[in-house]
């Protein structure tokens, strides 16, 4: 009786692993809102953070679709980028 | 039966260490040739004077970085890398020209003030309509004054007199986000501040077209 439990219990971790946890949603915001939420933040900001900022947004949209987590490691740089642009 | 179990556990471990196989590293060698492109463009100060092109050339590396430890797609590893170095490069050509500038001759303040004087409105509205023709363009409003009084007060007043033009434009029409002000007191004179003449023209008030 236990072992199909742990047997369905390690395909969901499989699962898991290879979900995108950007695109999941419960797990907080997904990388679209991410994104969208930099490219506010930077708007009508033209330095370099700024730029560098919106590029590193659409590059971890355009990796979303992967299954790794490039997208949130890029997405995690294009914050900085923004936080170090100032604006809003 | 247990044996089945650690076959299951390995596999599972297996399969959720390959749903990460990328990570950025910049400091693989195949990124040598792009990495010195970007970082002699930072040198040259294109962070300033090309932002938009440091950026692009910034994320090229990084995004090269990642796609060649994911090691997948060589193609477009190649074209990242070329993009970082043309983005780099086409950086550190635009540091090097010129910026353009537009005089704006006449303009003139109230002595020791920030305020402008009648005069000074018409050609003020020449500059909206020249801005407001050319849509496209950012610009910085640089004031600047002679050398006499003490420099650090001709700062001061040169970085009100840029923002009273900044306000005026603004007022006018121009979108704030096109402009910045920058007073530059008596550190930048074009002529020579022994003469009233020479005076006269270092006290002026530019655009200079922003990349």
């Amino acid at each position: 009786m236990r072992y199909p439990m742990i047997l369905c219990g390690m395909f969901a971790l499989c699962l898991m692993s290879f979900a995108s946890p950007s695109a999941a949603g419960i797990f907080g915001k997904s990388i679209e809102q991410r994104a969208a939420a930099v490219h506010e933040q930077t708007e009508g900001l033209h330095n370099y953070h700024a730029y560098l900022a919106r590029e590193l947004a659409s590059i971890a949209e355009d990796e979303n679709a992967q299954h790794d987590r490039a997208d949130c490691e890029f997405m995690k740089l294009a914050e900085e980028a923004a936080a170090r642009a100032g604006g809003k | 039966m247990n044996r089945n179990l650690l076959t299951i556990i390995a596999c599972s471990t297996l399969l959720g260490a390959c749903a990460w196989h990328g990570g950025i590293n910049v400091d693989r060698s195949e990124l040598d040739e792009a990495r010195e492109h970007v970082a002699a463009a930072r040198a040259a100060g294109a962070e300033t004077c090309a932002p938009k092109e440091m950026a692009k050339a910034q994320a090229s590396l990084l995004y090269a970085g990642h796609e060649l430890t994911e090691g997948i797609h060589p193609d477009e590893n190649a074209m990242l890398i070329d993009s970082a170095i043309k983005h780099a490069d086409q950086a550190v050509a635009i540091c090097k020209k010129k910026p353009e500038t537009i005089a704006l001759t006449g303009v003139q303040f109230e002595t020791n003030s920030d305020e402008l004087t009648a005069a000074s409105v018409a050609i003020l509205d020449g500059a909206v309509a020249t801005l407001k023709k050319r849509a496209h363009i950012r610009v910085e409003v640089s004031a600047h004054t002679d050398s006499r009084g003490q420099a650090a007060y001709n700062q001061a007043l040169s970085d009100k007199r840029a923002a009273s033009v900044r306000a005026y434009l603004i007022g006018h029409g121009i979108a704030a986000n096109r402009l910045s002000a920058k007073g530059y007191g008596e550190s930048r004179p074009i002529a020579d501040n022994g003469t009233a003449a020479g005076r006269a023209k270092n006290r002026r008030v530019e655009l200079t077209v922003l990349r």
